[in-house]
């Protein structure tokens, strides 16, 4: 407690000062100067005298001496403690300086008893003169042969500048916990401090710090004489230093250091690092596989490929989700399939075929002429997925496998005035068993021995589309060819039936629905529409067959036409289905051909679609059926691909022939004309 | 008849055998008797001392904030306490004894607990707020803690006595100089200031007589 306290010296002192402090300090100065003048009475004289009597010549200018300072004071045990000073300038001349010091509520003045102990310009207080909880005024007075000068006064209590020596044997050890070591720090206070006799009490305070770094690490350790160090660092070089304090005073200084190197015990760090390797990689990896699998489209296909769609031509899911069906179907109809009436195909004759019905059946037939309309002379390509058939199908279909013919599947549409319709429509086209079928189609009385057609497939196409008359037409007539003779079309005989230039019925084998493309009726002959035109298909004769055939079992209801298969010549083998022989020879196999039919031209000819199977041959089951009258489709070798676009396509013919955008044939369904 | 004096000497037999003798609690330190060891007391003591300590330092750099730091007791005028020699070296207060050494720890003790209440008392009412609300709740607190740290010593002592260690011979007297010190009317600011000096110093005597207390009887691991 250094307080800078006024200048004893009135002179000098510009604090206010009682009269009192003033009559003290004139007294302690009479007091210095007595006491300098008594023990160097002539040293004094000297100095006075000196200026007068060294001439100046020199230049040299002698000056008292400049003011001390005391810079501080220090105990290190609280039972001695040391004054260092500052001296000023010396004015040229040798100065002594002197350190008097006055204690608390005591006019005595006393000198320091040692000046040379703690070195120059210092005052060593022994413990005799050492008083705790005294207050010291202390004084330090430069002096040379000019004058002297005081330095402050400074007021010091022992207890508050106690400052210890650092701690001592300082010893550092490793100790194991667990197997993991830590250090444990010990030392002992410094010698002088006198803690046993509990006069003095120190609080420690250590640092640590790796060999290297700059960062030190601080640990209070309170009053204890010993400390642990957690957390090492394996095969580190610890450096540890330690030092004290008291309660009331300035920390020590550091003592030196202890060096100490912890062990490796980094065989558990590295496993532990391993594992933090691994498993980082590890994470890398997934991240990297992550990242390839977003830009690599190939490794996303491997890994979720995609799911194939429906690949229906036509096929849509959103009007599958909103699930009118009627929409569905429309939406199936391929604008080219069924072929409806285009350029090349005007030629075509399509004629309607004009059916008396009823007037219920009349507004089936009406739209009936619509489907007809929307007959596209353009072949129709179905989608090579849509379901085609192969030749071993049981329906007849229009597909690669060569030209189908009439098929004749069960029907069932009774309910529905579409399948009213197309089956009105069957009616009319086929006469005799054809009729028949009508009529069992169309009014469910009808009997038995009548072939039933498949009206049901058109009836998605008779809303598409309009066709044209000329479709209907055509359709109509090869409805009229497919007429057999055998049959009695009950009410068939309708006004629409026209009269085509040459009725295939009855030149062929009634066993067959022959579908003849008229020549006359093409006028650019493009090889589908030849294709077309060629096409025949005798499936009143067919059915006539079937019916002569199945006399004896009683014809179903319902029952296939299929085509058997597609000859040399082009030709259609048709034949009804039948659970059984189809041609009453109890032949075993029953043809499974499928061919679609493009359409129908003027001439009542089946126009079927073949697909690029050709020279397939259809096997013909049948033989005898041929040469009982199977009647096969002609197809003129220029028709061989009937891929191309049909020219004339009867509506009639496609519904009878049950065109579809899935290249099925139906015999029904070649009553209802499709519209597209 | 029989009776009577049957139920009579029954009444007696019971009443001599139910009779509750009190005697203090633990006062000779019976087996089972939880009472605290003088190591403990000690610590206690010497934490309170330390607490009292801290406290008179707050209370004392406060203070010299709103003087001038050039103020010093010198010349102008003594503690209260001064009147109780107290040993200024280690020497002296080794030579001491722990009789004398408690005596004077008593002694100090007593004489600051009248001028602290005065001296709160003055804060309370100072009119020139030389000390804001939260001194005045230290003064408060100090006055106390010299209360109860003087009791505690006192109870140190008497089971200091009972161990043996000190002497029956150890009859502290309060002094009755330091009752007067500071009678005459209300502190001032120099006065507050004084006596905020001089109980700091003596808070720290009283520290420190207590350690060389501890160390002196009971030289343990904190010696």
């Amino acid at each position: 407690m250094l307080n800078t306290g006024h200048d004893l010296v009135a002179t000098l002192s510009s604090d206010v000062s009682t009269e009192a402090e003033i009559e003290e300090s004139d007294r302690w100065y009479q007091r210095f100067v007595g006491g300098a003048m008594m023990t160097n009475v002539w040293e004094a004289v000297v100095l006075l005298l000196l200026p007068f009597l060294a001439p100046n010549a020199e230049g040299t200018q002698y000056s008292p001496p400049g003011k001390p300072a005391l810079t501080r004071c220090r105990s290190p045990e609280k039972e001695t403690f040391t004054c260092w000073w500052e001296p000023g300038s010396d004015g040229g001349l040798s100065t002594t300086y002197a350190l008097y010091y006055r204690k608390e509520n005591s006019e005595t003045v006393y000198e320091c008893p040692d000046y040379h102990t703690a070195g120059e310009n210092s005052c060593f207080f022994n413990k005799n003169d050492t008083s705790i909880w005294v207050n010291y005024n202390i004084t330090v007075v430069a002096t040379n042969a000019l004058g002297s000068s005081f330095s402050d006064p400074v007021d010091i209590d022992v207890v508050y500048i106690v400052k210890p020596n650092p701690p001592e044997e300082l010893n550092v050890t490793i100790m194991e916990d667990k197997g993991w070591p830590y250090l444990r720090v010990s030392w002992k206070p410094p010698q002088k401090a006198d803690t046993r006799s509990g006069w003095i009490t120190l609080i420690y305070e250590l640092r640590v710090k790796l060999e290297g770094e700059d960062d030190w690490e601080m640990h209070l350790a309170g009053q204890q004489k010993m400390f642990n160090i957690f957390s090492l660092r394996s095969g580190g070089s610890y450096h540890v230093q330690v030092r004290c304090k008291p309660d009331h005073g300035f920390w020590s200084e550091w003592s030196s250091a202890d060096y100490i190197k912890v062990p490796d015990y980094f065989h558990r760090e590295k496993s532990m690092w391993i594992l933090i390797t691994v498993f980082s990689t590890f994470i890398f990896l997934i991240f990297m596989c992550f990242l390839h699998m977003n830009s690599n489209r190939s490794l996303k296909y491997y890994i979720l490929p995609p799911i194939p769609g429906p690949k229906i031509k036509g096929f849509d899911k959103q009007l599958l989700k909103n699930g009118k069906s009627d929409e569905i179907f429309c939406a199936l109809v391929v604008p080219d399939f069924p072929p409806t009436t285009s350029s090349k195909c005007e030629n075509l004759m399509v004629e309607y075929l004009e059916v008396y019905v009823s007037e219920e059946q009349e507004l089936i037939l009406e739209e009936s002429k619509e489907l007809h309309n929307s007959l596209k002379c353009e072949g129709s390509t179905s989608d090579n997925d849509s379901g085609r058939g192969s030749c071993d199908s049981h329906t007849l279909l229009m597909d690669k496998c060569g030209e189908a013919k009439g098929d004749e599947r069960q029907t069932d549409g009774e309910g529905h005035p579409m399948e009213m319709e197309a089956q009105m429509h069957q009616r009319d086209w086929k006469e005799g068993t054809l009729s028949s079928a009508y009529q069992d189609i169309v009014s469910p009385d009808m009997s038995s021995g009548r072939v039933k057609t498949w009206p049901s497939v058109f009836s998605p196409l008779h809303q598409c589309g309009s066709t044209s008359l000329n479709q209907m037409n055509s359709l109509a007539m090869a409805k009229q060819h497919c007429l057999s003779d055998n049959l009695s079309p009950p009410g068939s005989a309708s006004s629409f039936l026209p009269q085509s230039g040459r009725s295939t019925t009855e030149t062929h084998r009634p066993n067959y629905c022959e579908f003849y493309s008229s020549d006359k009726q093409l006028s650019s002959p493009k090889p589908q529409a030849q294709t077309h035109r060629k096409l025949q298909a005798h499936s009143d004769i067919n059915i006539s067959h079937k019916q002569a055939g199945l006399q004896s079992p009683a014809l179903r209801p319902t029952e296939y036409v299929e085509v058997q298969r597609v000859n040399k010549e082009d030709m259609v083998l048709l034949q009804p289905v039948e659970s059984g022989c189809v041609c009453g020879d109890g032949c075993p196999q029953v043809c499974q051909d499928y061919s679609k039919v493009k359409g129908l031209n003027s001439d009542n000819m089946l126009l079927l679609h073949r697909d690029v199977m050709e020279g397939e041959e259809v096997r013909s089951h049948c033989e005898k059926q041929e040469t009982n009258g199977c009647i096969t489709s002609h197809i003129t070798p220029a028709t061989q691909k009937p891929t191309d676009c049909i020219p004339t396509v009867t509506p009639i013919v496609q519904k009878e022939m049950g065109l579809a955008v899935s290249g099925y044939v139906d015999t029904a369904a070649m009553l209802t004309l499709p519209t597209h | 008849m029989t009776k009577a004096w049957f139920a009579v000497l029954t009444l007696l037999y019971l009443d001599l055998s139910m009779r509750v003798g009190t005697a203090p609690v633990c006062a000779y330190g019976q087996a089972g008797c939880h009472v605290p060891a003088l190591a403990d007391l000690f610590d206690r003591v010497i934490q309170q001392s330390s607490r009292m300590h801290g406290v008179s330092s707050d209370l004392h750099s406060e203070s010299d904030q709103y003087f001038l730091p050039s103020r010093n007791l010198i010349g102008k005028r003594k503690c209260h306490t001064y009147g109780i020699r107290t040993p200024d070296d280690k020497e002296n207060a080794q030579r001491l004894g722990p009789e004398q050494l408690i005596e004077v720890i008593l002694s100090l003790l007593g004489a600051w607990d009248d001028p602290l209440s005065q001296f709160y008392r003055s804060i309370s009412q100072d009119q020139n707020q030389d000390f804001n609300h939260y001194s005045s709740n230290k003064a408060m607190e100090i006055s106390d803690m010299v209360h109860d740290l003087r009791d505690g010593v006192a109870k140190m002592a008497d089971k200091m006595k009972l161990s043996g260690v000190l002497g029956n011979a150890a009859n502290y007297i309060s002094p009755e100089s330091s009752v007067s010190f500071y009678k005459r009317g209300e502190l001032n600011s120099v006065d507050h200031h004084d006596l905020l000096l001089c109980f700091h110093r003596d808070a720290d005597k009283i520290k420190n007589y207590l350690r060389v207390l501890k160390c002196t009887t009971l030289p343990g691991l904190d010696c």
